[in-house]
């Protein structure tokens, strides 16, 4: 099996090379202890299996970014061949990733993509001269066409059997004078990095290897002569360190250039990219079309998504309706239960947001690949730069009133660990798409018809208003910080192939499904169990008017009411009676944990009406009887603040990697909301 | 009198004055007389002997009673030394610290005795450095003096130091980057995007209200907030 690689910037079309290379034939999955996707898959090369490995798009391998330090791991494993992927177009940026590469000793195939683009801007390469001077396989790809994948195969193939000893890179006789000093001090084991990676690496004084080689016996005279090597250049060239090495590293890659480039690409050309950037980004029309951009999307997943999302419905009843038929009429069976309400009816109303997930997914993907994202950056981050957070915050946010799971999951493209774990935190807040229900549910109980769409709009306000605030909170207490970089590239418009959009949606699909097989899956059986356990033996007499379905209504409820969950309502009530809550709304909040919509089933159960589709009406008035608006209010506060649901929860504890930021997110909320509502209730109370 | 020089190890600052005018007047005239330099620095012939023997006796001038006086070789290094510094000293503060001549003068007689010559030497690669920047002292000049701290935070990002940054350009303005005063992650990702010394870049437009820019660098766009773009130092483009 031949380990391969594949490394280059961002927006160099590494991944379609790699969907190219390997076919359908791959596997997404996180890296060990970082939120950094890895892709493996596998493919036939010359007849010999290949282990295909994408590593995260990065400008260099220094370690400042999760990104960076899992490129620089994974070619620490030494794989056979690492495929180095380059934009032709941006050839002398992208090549000094190359001489990175090369430093660390790795076994390289340098993959000229995009080579029609770079052609039609009028660039030409020497390929012959191109592989003679770096001495390894040179190929020009266009990867999204699958043009010369066959040469890049034979091109790794080759190279598996024929290792470069030493690289030929070129960086002037001072720095490869202290690069050379440095290495005769660096102790044996230092070198799983290429020991000219590993001097550099030093020279710069970067933290993560000096702290590395500083554990190994004899790592201190390594460090010591760097000390030395760097004083004494910085004091030869009157430059920082790192920006003399860049510009050696820069300085390498020009005068390849200038060897191989027969003729270079023409930079007079106005490209179409300028052209739609000067409307696109407009000072004035940029925000609007944005605006419009993201109301297309949303638009898209919610209209679109419902006939599907419909279909899915439709079929989870009728596999509830299929399965309860194995039981006889009438059953009580406890397993009848499990699987008809615990089982399918949980994870079928996890599922039937799938439509959903996928269409936003297909909308961001094409966002991405098409380059309007980083333009949206460009857009947003001055608002978003006021609250602490970041322009690519944004995108994530806006999808979390659609649903907060791929909100969170959208927020894989901040780079900044801080940034992204702030946006997680708060995006619960975001008014989603479950919660819809239960507004339309207590708004028109409680509210006069004129008041009703300010009321709406009052509780969106309100959540997207703490949102922001309490990622100014976040910024400013425990994700203190300096503010990540916002330095972005701004790729050209591209048009995206219909392979690439697909692939990556069925990535997050996969990812939604298992989710939903397992964790949910679980959790939903736990609240079955709490809201069915322990039975009640013996019922109150109805009177003998009551007609059946009013018999077994007050049966449902009276089982609620001796369930786990109903004692939990009724045990937990005295703590939220100073909210205006009594046990009823306390236990419709316990099922609102598993799916925010449920809350309005589980009152409709408690005020014992069944199913609230039909008796909406019916439970409104019911609602409007027994509790005063201000209750209503309080009660929308809370629920629009509290307990994301455990979607919600267990999706961040899987993209912040901890149980801690999780617990943090659910506590923090739940703990706000309780405030909020508990001084909108006393207040509200005081005035009358 | 701090001076390391071993000839004049022992000569005191009023010392040093009589072989700076006797220098002079030799310049001026060929020769110098008693009353002479009794005239010139102001005191009584008879002092003016009494310190002639002092310097005699240090091998620095050739003393014969009613005789012109000249210096010895050793004399005359020590006198040029004197000399330079203390030309240095008064245009320090006639043409730096902008005193009138007269006062500048005084000023540099009483300073140039007591300045080692290790001091000497820092000093003026110091008045070299300002004299070849003259947009250095020419915003120390524009400067009220007593400003306060909190002003100087604003004129130092402007552009009048000669620290024109990118934060500065306007859009379809181009120069080329000198400087990069970032450190860690934002030094490291610049060089990375391939913003270094001797680039030209571009800003091509901002966002609203000015934020983030948007620039254009060795054929990429690239967008970045104003205090990240602040750390870049340009100068003018060739035209």
């Amino acid at each position: 099996m031949i380990r391969v690689a594949l490394a280059g910037n961002p927006n160099c079309g590494k991944t379609s090379i790699f969907n190219a290379l390997t076919g359908a034939h791959q596997h997404v999955a996180n890296y060990p202890g970082v939120t950094v996707e890895k892709r493996t898959g596998v493919c036939e090369l010359d007849g010999e299996p290949a282990e295909i490995t994408d590593l995260p798009g990065t400008y260099s391998l220094s370690s400042y970014s999760p990104d960076e330090q899992v490129a620089e791991q994974e070619l620490a494993t030494r794989p056979d061949v690492v495929v180095m992927v380059a934009d032709s177009t941006q050839l002398q940026r992208n090549l000094v990733l190359l001489v990175q590469i090369l430093q660390t000793g790795a076994n390289p195939v340098l993959c000229l993509n995009m080579a029609d683009e770079a052609q039609a801007a009028g660039q030409k390469i020497d390929l012959p001269q191109m592989r003679r001077l770096l001495g390894f396989p040179v190929v020009e790809t266009v990867g999204h066409r699958g043009r010369g994948i066959g040469d890049l195969r034979g091109a790794i193939a080759w190279a598996a059997g024929h290792p470069v000893v030493r690289h030929k890179v070129v960086l002037g006789a001072e720095l490869e004078g202290a690069l050379a000093a440095i290495r005769t001090q660096l102790p044996r084991a230092a070198a799983t990095l290429g020991e000219d990676w590993t001097a550099t690496r030093l020279l710069v004084e970067d933290a993560e290897h000096t702290r590395r080689i500083a554990g190994l016996a004899e790592g201190a005279a390594a460090i010591a002569e760097a000390n030395r090597q760097r004083v004494r250049l910085e004091t030869v060239t009157g430059r920082a360190i790192p920006v003399f090495v860049a510009e050696r590293a820069f300085g390498f890659v020009d005068g390849l250039l200038r060897e191989v480039r027969t003729l270079p690409p023409r930079v007079d050309a106005r490209q179409l990219t300028d052209h739609l950037d000067t409307f696109l980004v407009h000072p004035l029309l940029g925000l609007p079309m944005f605006g419009l951009v993201m109301y297309t999307i949303f638009w898209l997943t919610f209209a679109v998504g419902e006939v599907p999302m419909g279909w899915i419905e439709a079929g989870v009843k009728g596999l509830a309706g299929a399965a309860s038929s194995l039981w006889p009429s009438g059953s009580d069976s406890i397993l009848r239960s499990l699987v008809v309400d615990g089982v399918i009816g949980g994870v079928g109303a996890v599922i039937a947001f799938l439509p959903n997930i996928l269409l936003l997914f297909l909308g961001l993907a094409f966002l991405e690949d098409t380059g309007y994202m980083a333009r949206a950056a460009f857009l947003t981050d001055k608002l978003m730069h006021r609250f602490g957070l970041h322009g690519k915050s944004f995108i994530p946010m806006l999808s979390g009133f659609g649903c907060s799971v791929p909100g969170i999951m959208a927020t894989r493209t901040l780079e900044n660990e801080r940034d992204r774990l702030v946006t997680m935190l708060v995006l619960p807040l975001m008014s989603c798409g479950a919660r819809l229900p239960i507004w339309l549910l207590l708004i028109p109980a409680f509210f006069a018809p004129a008041w009703r769409a300010p009321m709406l709009w009052l509780i969106y306000t309100v959540g997207i208003a703490l949102a922001l605030l309490l990622a100014l909170l976040l910024r400013r207490t425990l994700l203190r910080g300096d503010d990540a970089p916002f330095v972005m590239e701004l790729p050209p418009y591209r048009l995206p192939t219909p392979q690439s959009l697909v692939i990556k949606m069925m990535a997050r699909a996969t990812l939604y499904l298992r989710k939903a097989g397992t964790t949910i899956l679980a959790i939903s059986i736990l609240l079955w169990a709490a809201t069915s356990f322990p039975k009640r033996a013996t019922y109150s007499d109805p009177g003998t008017s009551a007609t059946p379905a009013e018999v077994e209504a007050l049966h449902a409820s009276e089982d609620l009411e001796y369930s786990v969950a109903g004692r939990i309502g009724r045990g937990l009530e005295p703590v939220f009676k100073p909210l205006g809550f009594d046990w009823k709304i306390v236990t419709a909040m316990i099922g609102a944990f598993a799916a925010k919509e449920v809350f309005v089933a589980q009152m409709g159960i408690v005020y014992s009406i069944g199913d609230s589709g039909g008796g909406a009406e019916g439970l409104r008035a019911q609602l409007a009887r027994d509790y005063s608006p201000l209750v209503g209010f309080s009660l929308m506060l809370f629920l629009l603040i509290a307990t994301p649901c455990m979607a919600t929860v267990v999706v961040t504890r899987k993209e912040s990697g901890r149980w801690r930021w999780a617990l943090l997110q659910l506590g923090g909320l739940t703990a706000i909301a309780y405030v909020l509502s508990f001084v909108v209730y006393q207040l509200g109370r005081l005035v009358g | 009198m701090q001076v390391t020089n071993s000839s004049t190890a022992q000569m005191s600052s009023p010392l040093e004055d009589y072989l700076e005018t006797i220098y002079l007047l030799v310049q001026e005239h060929g020769f110098a007389r008693v009353k002479d330099i009794a005239r010139a620095r102001d005191v009584k012939p008879a002092t003016v002997s009494l310190a002639l023997r002092k310097l005699a006796e240090g091998e620095l001038v050739n003393y014969e009673r009613r005789e012109y006086i000249g210096l010895t070789q050793k004399g005359e290094a020590a006198a040029r030394r004197i000399l330079t510094r203390h030309r240095l000293l008064s245009r320090f503060f006639e043409e730096i610290l902008l005193m009138p001549a007269g006062a500048a003068g005084e000023q540099a007689c009483a300073m140039e005795h007591c300045l080692t010559d290790v001091a000497m030497d820092r000093m003026v690669r110091f008045f070299e450095f300002l004299g070849n920047c003259p947009t250095a002292i020419a915003a120390f000049h524009r400067c009220p003096l007593g400003t306060r701290a909190d002003a100087c935070a604003t004129c130092s990002s402007r552009t009048d130091l000669g620290s024109r940054t990118l934060a500065d350009l306007k859009p379809g303005q181009r120069a080329v980057v000198t400087q990069i005063n970032a450190t860690g992650a934002l030094r490291q990702r610049l060089l990375d995007m391939g913003i270094l010394p001797e680039t030209p870049v571009e800003l091509e437009r901002s966002g609203l209200g000015g934020e983030p820019l948007w620039i254009r660098c060795q054929g990429a766009r690239l967008a970045l907030r104003r205090t990240e773009a602040a750390t870049i130092r340009l100068r003018e483009a060739a035209p």
